[in-house]
């Protein structure tokens, strides 16, 4: 509860209303969600050296108070298999941030560096999210990734806080639930570690009510035992000088 | 209960002994002649006393030029003046100690920022002299038992609703005109009514405060709302309070601005906000409120609600004299989520013996047209305390020369002792409509088409699993694993 305290009042300070990829994966840690290995790194160098101790592949991501949409301004590489992989990926996320930034007419802070992530093995894609309703204040949801949310908008909702008996419904009613069942030979998913995400991040809300909208996805499930990883994760906070801070 | 603290401060809308109607009218067909005109009718028993500088005398009542005049003290001041002129009024309420006002008159926040700031002025003087608002931009209440009754609406044109000695619902609604059509409609539907609650801007007195007081009402076995939407954090804090009293009572819904055009209508007409509707959705499962598409669907799950138990799980049997009946209903009960399992062997030799072999031993279980009512006494003979089925659904077409009348006596005898939920379908013109009417008397709903009973059934059971949780026996949708 404190980091997320401090990291949310460091984020203000800044005049942002969003986390950076780190600091959301040190919020998530702290809920005891599961987050694929990651660091950061100001040079290429140390982001080559710490992205051998995490273990190849890895994933490479601008991290900047500038930039919230990290894709739309070429910040993103992914599957790096090596020191020298990683050192090049390190200076082109950095030119095209600075490109980024004369496009937009801002100065892109690239103090910080980069984010350096393990490449997470691909699972069957969740989404859990929160989002603030203003008639009945936060709402967790979840679904499965891709077209079943993109396209059929298959997904669930409930007030937090949850309980686990509430957190179960939601897996089992979404039109898509067979799927986590295992289907096409595929082994059962594993919905145990699902539900503890589930509750982690109502938790995580109910002892943090600034945050106004909170993205995990996607969220990779892999089969029963064998866990589920957050790999993306966006907390978006409220500003409390401007109540109705956008998000975007 | 926790949630409920100020029962007491809302009672005294529905049995208030001493009202003042400010802004009584001697013209004829205003606002202000009508309500008057509500308090003088003999079932109301209370005293009444008009307010308005211009009479000495309204319809015979004494009319006074402000409350400080009246005599004796006032409880309920119904307000129906010029919109600016309320906060001189409620100072006048504030001094009488009139520990409730109904504001009918519309020119508050409905209207723009001017009439915010009247709105705003008036709870302030309800805060300082403590007095509860209902409204403004309603047409109030009307309680069928103390006959307190503030709509402006004649009674030749907006009949009213009665309380019944079987069962009642209660309304509150936020829009005045759904009030006045409901209290009308349920007039003529069989339906008995408690109380009917319109809230207009709710400035004060919200979904919430009548949510706990008719929680705790006797008188009021279900409670229905119809709502736009809620203010600020009027969401969440109706969540809240509807946990703590759907365990014990039924409470269903029609929320309106389900699509996004709808939406930005309801936004413009009471200035309320409308959330992402799937949020809603969570929020009435969540805390056990029964959500209904439309008015006609929550008057056919408020009367079974009312008069039946729960169920205590989800398997129907269903029983009927007419085949077509029975394959659309049981058609609707599948399409519902309810499960409709055939009678195990056992039950069927049993059944066998007493029931001619040319009836479809099946679910539905047809007793086909030429039975009388003894064959449905057969069924439920055996059929209940095989404690296979947990609702019965019985078809009961009158049109047939052989069955008698006798049937109603006989469903409402197994019901009242096996304690199971009956629904009872009958189909059909004027004599089946008095058959229906006499099965509603001896506490059975019955309801004119196999989809109706299939959804009062369905609202048994989503009331019982809301109840009994983990308990309620739930087959559908099982998971073998």
């Amino acid at each position: 509860m404190k980091i997320a305290k401090q990291i949310f009042k460091q984020a203000l300070e800044e005049g942002r209303t969003f986390v950076l990829e780190h600091e959301a994966k040190d919020i998530m840690k702290a809920y005891g969600l599961p987050v694929p290995a990651y660091d950061t790194a100001t040079t290429a160098e140390a982001a080559a050296e710490k992205a051998k101790k995490i273990g190849f592949p890895v994933v490479l991501k601008i991290l900047s108070k500038d930039i919230l949409h990290k894709s739309d301004a070429g910040g993103v590489k992914i599957d790096l298999k090596s020191e020298e992989e990683v050192k090049e990926a390190f200076s082109t996320i950095m030119d095209n941030a600075r490109k980024y930034g004369k496009e937009k007419g801002i100065e892109v802070d690239l103090s910080r560096g980069a984010f350096i992530s393990d490449f997470a093995e691909m699972g069957t894609e969740v989404i859990v999210g929160v989002t603030k309703d203003p008639q009945f204040g936060h709402a967790l949801m979840f679904g499965l990734g891709g077209i079943f949310v993109e396209i059929l908008k298959d997904v669930t909702f409930r007030l937090i806080p949850l309980t686990e008996i509430d957190a179960r419904e939601m897996i089992s009613e979404i039109k898509a639930a067979k799927v986590l069942e295992g289907v096409r030979g595929q082994q059962p998913r594993d919905v145990d570690a699902l539900v503890e995400i589930i509750m982690a991040v109502s938790k995580m809300v109910s002892e943090n009510p600034e945050i106004n909208e909170i993205d995990c996805n996607p969220t990779f499930l892999y089969e029963r035992g064998k866990g589920a990883l957050v790999v993306d994760a966006r907390i978006l906070i409220e500003n409390p000088n401007e109540k109705a801070a956008s998000s975007h | 209960m926790l949630v409920c603290d100020e029962i007491k401060g809302i009672d005294v809308f529905f049995n208030a002994r001493n009202v003042a109607i400010y802004g009584a009218s001697a013209s004829q067909n205003s606002v202000g002649q009508a309500i008057v005109q509500n308090f003088i009718k003999p079932q109301y028993t209370g005293k009444v006393y008009a307010v308005n500088p211009k009479y000495t005398n309204v319809l015979g009542v004494p009319c006074y030029p402000s409350l400080q005049e009246i005599p004796e003290s006032v409880d309920l001041v119904v307000v129906a003046i010029p919109a600016r002129l309320a906060p001189r009024v409620f100072e006048d309420i504030g001094k009488k100690g009139a520990k409730a006002a109904i504001v009918i008159s519309g020119g508050f926040s409905e209207t723009g920022p001017k009439g915010a700031e009247l709105e705003n002025e008036v709870v302030k003087l309800g805060k300082k002299y403590g007095t509860r608002i209902i409204g403004p931009n309603c047409v109030g209440v009307i309680d069928t038992s103390t006959h307190v009754d503030t709509f402006f609406l004649p009674e030749y044109r907006c009949a009213r609703p009665k309380a019944s000695n079987v069962a009642n619902i209660a309304l509150v609604s936020q829009s005045g005109a759904f009030a006045a059509a409901i209290a009308d409609w349920t007039s003529e539907l069989g339906l008995g009514v408690s109380k009917i609650i319109s809230l207009g801007n709710k400035c004060d007195v919200d979904d919430d405060d009548l949510l706990c007081y008719l929680g705790d009402d006797s008188s009021t076995q279900v409670i229905c709302y119809y709502t736009e939407g809620y203010d600020g954090n009027k969401g969440r804090s109706f969540f809240d309070t509807a946990r703590e009293i759907t365990p014990h009572k039924p409470v269903l819904v029609v929320k309106s601005g389900r699509g996004s055009r709808a939406k930005a209508a309801a936004s413009s007409h009471t200035g309320s906000l409308a959330g992402l509707d799937s949020v809603a959705d969570a929020a009435y499962k969540q805390s056990g409120v029964i959500r209904a598409d439309n008015f006609d669907q929550m008057f056919d799950m408020a009367k079974a609600l009312a008069m039946q138990p729960p169920a205590e799980g989800d398997r129907v049997l269903m029983i009927t004299n007419g085949g077509g009946l029975g394959v659309m209903t049981t058609d609707a009960l599948e399409a519902l989520g309810l499960t409709i399992p055939n009678p195990s062997s056992d039950l069927e030799s049993k059944l066998r013996e007493d029931l001619p072999a040319y009836c479809a031993f099946g679910n539905p279980f047809d007793v086909v047209g030429d039975a009388g009512a003894d064959r449905y006494d057969a069924i439920f003979r055996e059929a209940i305390p095989s404690g296979e089925y947990d609702i019965f659904v019985v078809g009961m077409l009158l049109q047939t020369p052989s069955l008698g009348m006798e049937i109603t006596n006989i469903i409402a005898n197994y019901q009242k002792q096996s304690g199971k939920p009956f629904v009872v379908i009958s189909m059909g013109g004027g004599f089946t409509t008095k058959a229906g009417e006499i099965m509603e008397l001896m506490g059975v709903p019955t309801f004119a088409t196999g989809e109706k009973g299939a959804l009062a059934a369905k609202a048994l059971a989503r009331y019982g699993e809301i109840r009994l949780g983990d308990k309620f026996n739930k087959s559908a949708g099982a998971k073998k694993s």
